[in-house]
């Protein structure tokens, strides 16, 4: 192969390689700060009196305090 | 947990105007069950697949689980105030965390 084409087959070969690369998984990210809009989500709720039918979302609670909190695992003291 | 039920009157107004929402990845029945058996009076979400805590910085040092960090978000829908990680054996906690409800 001539040195041109070998130093072209070269420099492409990483790109090529990356474009293949799966998605990056979403990261954790740093806590959101003071100040940050709070992101709506949806998840599957609970109480004392069951599994709730509908989903719970954040927005549901708009003109409310909110309070998150998140903790380890149920039936631990965290 | 059994700290924010004792002082839920307190501190979440019996849930008039506050919402408390207790959030892990344990699935929506371990939750419900859990809160009976405990006799808990607050919501509890089910965060299985971690996005939440993802999206919200809550992820635990140990694969699979959420931390204990905790987000008040006001009224306006930002961010007012955040315990990272709240420091539930200390009283001081409380105070702090209902300061910044009332506000």
């Amino acid at each position: 192969m001539r040195p041109l084409r070998l130093t072209l087959a070269l420099a492409v070969t990483p790109l090529v390689l990356a474009a293949q690369q799966p998605p990056v998984e979403t990261k954790a990210r740093p806590p959101l700060e003071v100040g940050a809009v709070a992101p709506d989500f949806t998840m599957r709720g609970a109480t004392r009196y069951g599994v709730l039918a509908n989903p719970v979302h954040l927005s549901d609670f708009k003109g409310k305090t909110v309070v998150l909190a998140f903790f380890y695992k149920a039936r631990t003291s965290g | 947990m059994n700290a924010y039920r004792d002082q839920y009157a307190k501190l979440f107004k019996n849930g008039r105007g506050v919402v408390l929402v207790a959030i892990s990845a344990d699935p929506d029945t371990a939750l419900a069950s859990w809160a009976r058996d405990s006799e808990f009076p607050f919501l509890f979400a089910s965060d299985t697949g971690l996005a939440v805590a993802k999206r919200y910085g809550a992820l635990a040092e140990h694969p699979g689980l959420t931390n204990r960090n905790l987000f008040v978000v006001g009224p306006e829908g930002r961010i007012a105030y955040r315990a990272i990680p709240f420091r539930e054996v200390d009283p001081t906690a409380y105070t702090e965390l209902g300061a910044a409800i009332r506000e």
